[in-house]
């Protein structure tokens, strides 16, 4: 390496000097950038809006006449006999292709209980002698508030399944030593006439932590 | 024994001010690192602040640029002990001395992995729970703490071969052989482990088919080989053009042909995998699929692992050929290597294996302004540590910094500077 | 002194400066850790007087913060207990109520939002979660064509997570739930890479919760609220399953798809479905993980 003269040595010798110089000046400018710059970082984040009040409804699809009578409701529609005779069953109509016919005081029930039109007679399930209840195949009768064993006089493994509480919602106590399981009857979720359950909304699906303001739900199955 | 410590106190306080000496580009290169490392620094405050969401990691995503980086280092870290085995082993005293530059930067990359294991942390200030003894441990069962007692007992090793050789040499005694040979060996052995470790984290992990192949160990190491050995020939070249430290190049050619044959090696464990994933058709390589081809109509690692490859191929190609002695070739081969591997232990290893999710949703990872400094501002860090080393471990090399010009007064210290060195006598 | 030493010492000067302005945003750290926080034991090393003062330093913590005093408890794993989940594949219909019964109950941040249970709309015939659609936004669930499966934190019996966990602050217990110690976990995020399930959250950021919508009986391994930085997911609802009652995205499911209870009873519900139900699936079997969720079809 070529020895520098005298000169050159004082040059490279000032050349460091203005470096330390200009290191100075970018550390203070930077003390004076970060002292500037510490307000809050705002991470983008979407502002999330609450989940719907209605996703976190527990109560029951649909009240039981049980739940009616513990709820001391109005059970005049319950009372058969306001409108009906009671010497005479009422009697059931159908149609030229074997459909019941509603009648049009009963015009809220949908009939599909079961395929092939199996259940096409109310008194399959009513008991045409006493209204008020309800009746199994063998001819007992089964009360209002007593919907499961009437069910489960056709669904016998569902019944089985229900009373292990293995089948329906349930509430309440895993540990019967603490306190009481909760189970919900069959009518609870099933509508007799249309036991069938209907298709409902489902809660929004999950955001990402990074999400974009316009992030469009993925295409197809992702 | 006061009279030991008062030495040893004044050795510490001269290589410090030596730190601090220089000529204009010294100062041009540590005052940007600095710059660097402050902006990495306030960055990391906001992410300690603020927490991980600074970051572009997710649940999805839940280890990033951080700890793709922390990998690579470890692997630099693990091979920088490479330059002992020649020495050591076969007997070669050329390369003696570049031993110690070899393990200085070994200790500037275990400092970065230990800095990029701290920032990834999301309780940081919990980390003496990590402590065996004082916290809790889970050793043998977990391998995080495999790693944090070889990490840190690599760099306790290192830091005290380094010290004992360069304060012997400082005053201008005889190593007693025993203080520092059996940490050689223990070195080496070493060296293979800690990166073994890192590669077991990955491995280990049944619930990620991408990670858990017996592959993932070897390939590892025969990457860390390559990349390790680069580094120090562009350390070494760096050192021969700013100091006066005269390095032969007959130590680049044996770094060379280290890099040669794992580069070789690295390449075909990559060709064993590309196999394995593609050729049965299992689910388990859906990750493979998204880093190579894309999946679910998300590419963002394609083009990287691809200029991956390619850097990489180039690099053995060059390497195999003669013409890689030619020290201008051997650097471009070194930096394609570097950067080839880096994408592959990084965004080619750590990201796809969490894309997709286990349970198989894709959500892409891209690394944050924030986190992108941080990243930065460690790695001037990293480098600011190894100059310094070589700032002070150079001078003390050449019996220039040693016992016999203690006392000598801050003027006289400019005659370490480079521009006065020229015009001395020293060889 | 010479002019190098000088512009050296102004530089140095200069650097320090700028060093401690980098720190400026540290400023706003506030309650991110104090004292007692900082050298609160391992939850297995709590004496029960320990416990006490942790426990109302935390009660005290939430109520500064949500201006509510709440009831936290350390309950402990009853005896003769083993927990175990069933999940009817046959009845869920995709609704998402169990979710957000989780949120609710759990004490879980809105924003950003962290929820435990992830549902897939899966097609029929494959358990190939890869195939699953976690965005779906049916109006009308369920579809047809399609089944959903709800997946949250398996509680395996030879769970990845606490093998992996460097600190031990996540551990199995008697009963069978995978618990955090949300003041041990240093946040490595090792437990999210390991689990099969991808059941495991982070905190990435302070968790939002609005102050109206806090769970006010809480348990210490439970659903107290956690902090930045640490790790969390479900826990069987602890707070609530200890004590003997259901969890709570058994009780939100409308269809009653969800079954909980102790399979060492004979005479539990979970018992009786795995003596009497016929295919069970446990996701991942092939892992080792040996889970405590049981998911199966009834036709």
């Amino acid at each position: 390496m070529a020895k520098l003269d005298p000169s050159a040595q004082k040059r490279s010798g000032h050349t460091a000097n203005y470096w330390l110089g200009g290191i100075t000046v970018s550390f203070f400018s930077l003390t004076i950038f970060f002292a500037i710059n510490s307000k809050p970082y705002v991470a983008a984040q979407l502002e999330i809006p609450l989940v719907d009040k209605k996703f976190l409804d527990t109560s029951p699809w649909r009240q039981t006449y049980a739940d009616l009578v513990k709820a001391k409701e109005d059970l005049s529609d319950y009372d058969c006999y306001a409108c009906h005779d009671k010497s005479k069953p009422p009697l059931i109509r159908y149609d030229t292709n074997q459909k019941i016919i509603i009648p049009k005081e009963h015009a809220n029930i949908e009939m599909s209980h079961g395929a092939h039109e199996r259940n096409n007679v109310c008194y399959n399930c009513h008991n045409e002698q006493n209204l008020n209840t309800l009746q199994v195949r063998d001819g007992k009768v089964v009360k209002f508030d007593n919907i499961p064993q009437l069910c489960g006089s056709c669904h016998g493994p569902t019944l089985r399944d229900w009373e292990a509480g293995a089948h329906g919602r349930t509430s309440g106590y895993w540990d019967r030593k603490l306190g009481d399981i909760n189970r919900l009857s069959c009518a609870n979720c099933h509508n007799p006439h249309a036991p069938d359950i209907p298709t409902r909304e489902a809660a929004p699906g999950p955001r990402y932590l990074h999400e974009a303001p316009s992030h469009e739900p993925s295409k197809s199955h992702h | 024994m006061i009279y030991f410590i008062r030495n040893y106190v004044t050795f510490l306080l001269r290589c410090a001010r030596i730190a601090f000496i220089g000529d204009w580009r010294y100062y041009a290169w540590m005052g940007a690192l600095t710059i660097i490392c402050l902006l990495g620094l306030n960055a990391y405050a906001k992410q300690l602040v603020h927490g991980l969401i600074t970051t572009g990691m997710s649940d999805e995503v839940s280890w990033g640029v951080y700890i793709a980086n922390f990998t690579f280092l470890v692997g630099v870290a693990a091979a920088a002990v490479m330059m002992v085995i020649p020495v050591y082993i076969y007997g070669n005293e050329e390369l003696h001395d570049l031993v110690i530059f070899g393990e200085l930067l070994a200790v500037a990359a275990i400092i970065m992995c230990l800095a990029f294991v701290t920032v990834d942390l999301g309780r940081p200030d919990r980390f003496w729970h990590l402590i065996p003894g004082i916290g809790q441990m889970n050793f043998p069962q977990s391998m995080l703490s495999w790693d944090v007692l070889v990490l840190n007992g690599y760099l306790l090793l290192n830091i005290h071969i380094c010290g004992y050789l360069l304060y012997c040499r400082y005053q201008n005694k005889k190593t007693t052989k025993w203080f520092y040979i059996p940490f050689v060996f223990l070195a080496i052995a070493w060296a293979v482990s800690i990166h073994t470790v890192t590669a077991f984290l990955y491995v280990g992990l049944g619930g990620r088919p991408f990670w858990n192949a017996s592959i993932v160990g070897p390939r590892f190491l025969a990457s860390a080989f390559t990349a390790g050995p680069a580094i120090i020939i562009i350390a070494l070249q760096v050192i021969r053009n700013f100091t006066t430290y005269r390095i032969k190049d007959k130590a680049l050619l044996t770094l060379r042909s280290i890099v040669q044959v794992s580069m070789i090696i690295n390449v075909f464990l990559l060709a064993c995998e590309v196999f394995k994933e593609f050729y049965s058709g299992t689910a388990h390589s859906a990750s493979a699929k998204y880093l190579f081809f894309g999946l679910h109509g998300h590419y963002a690692l394609v083009p990287w692992i691809w200029t991956a490859i390619t850097f990489n191929l180039i690099a053995m190609v060059i390497l195999s050929l003669p013409l890689s002695r030619g020290l201008r070739w051997l650097d471009v081969a070194c930096v394609l290597s570097i950067i080839g591997i880096w994408i592959e232990k990084g965004m080619g290893l750590v990201i796809p294996g969490f894309i997709p999710t286990p349970l198989g949703a894709v959500v892409d990872y891209r690394p944050s302004f924030n986190e992108t400094l941080v990243c930065l501002g460690i790695w001037a860090f990293g480098f600011l540590c190894y100059t310094v080393f070589l700032r002070m471990s150079v001078p003390i090399l050449q019996g220039r910094l040693s016992k016999n010009n203690e006392g000598q007064i801050d003027s006289e210290m400019y005659k370490l500077d480079k521009a006065s060195i020229i015009n001395s006598n020293f060889p | 002194m010479s002019r190098r030493s000088f512009l050296r010492g102004c530089a140095a000067f200069g650097g320090v400066s700028a060093l401690a302005a980098s720190l400026a945003p540290l400023r706003e750290l506030g309650d991110y850790t104090n004292t007692e926080q900082f050298l609160q034991k391992y939850y297995k090393e709590l004496t029960p007087s320990d416990m006490t003062k942790v426990i109302t330093r935390i009660e005290g913590e939430v109520e500064r913060q949500y201006g509510i005093r709440p009831h936290v408890r350390d309950l402990k794993p009853m005896d003769g207990v083993e927990f175990v989940y069933a999940l009817n594949l046959t009845r869920c219909i995709g609704c998402r109520k169990c979710v957000h019964a989780c949120v609710k109950e759990n004490n879980q941040s809105r924003s950003p939002e962290i929820q435990y249970i992830r549902v897939l709309k899966m097609p029929h015939g494959s358990m190939d979660v890869e195939k699953g659609n976690h965005n779906y936004d049916s109006k009308q669930v369920p579809e047809k064509g399609f089944f959903y499966m709800p997946i949250q934190c398996q509680q395996c019996k030879n769970p990845p997570c606490v093998k992996v966990c460097p600190v031990n602050a996540t551990w199995q217990e008697k009963d069978g739930i995978t618990v955090i110690d949300y003041d041990w976990c240093i946040g490595c995020r090792y437990c999210e890479a390991a689990c099969p399930y991808w059941a495991r959250r982070f905190n990435f950021t302070k968790p939002q919760i609005p102050k109206d919508k806090i769970n006010p009986d809480m348990s210490y391994l439970g659903n107290r609220p956690r902090k930045q930085g640490v790790m969390e997911k479900c826990h069987f609802c602890i707070q609530r399953t200890r004590v003997g009652k259901y969890p709570a995205c058994l009780e939100a499911c409308p269809v009653g798809a969800r079954k909980f209870g102790n399979i060492l009873d004979p005479n539990s519900e979970v018992s009786y479905i795995l003596r009497e139900k016929r295919v069970f699936i446990q996701l991942k079997e092939e892992m080792g993980t040996s889970p405590r969720f049981f998911y199966y079809f009834d036709k």
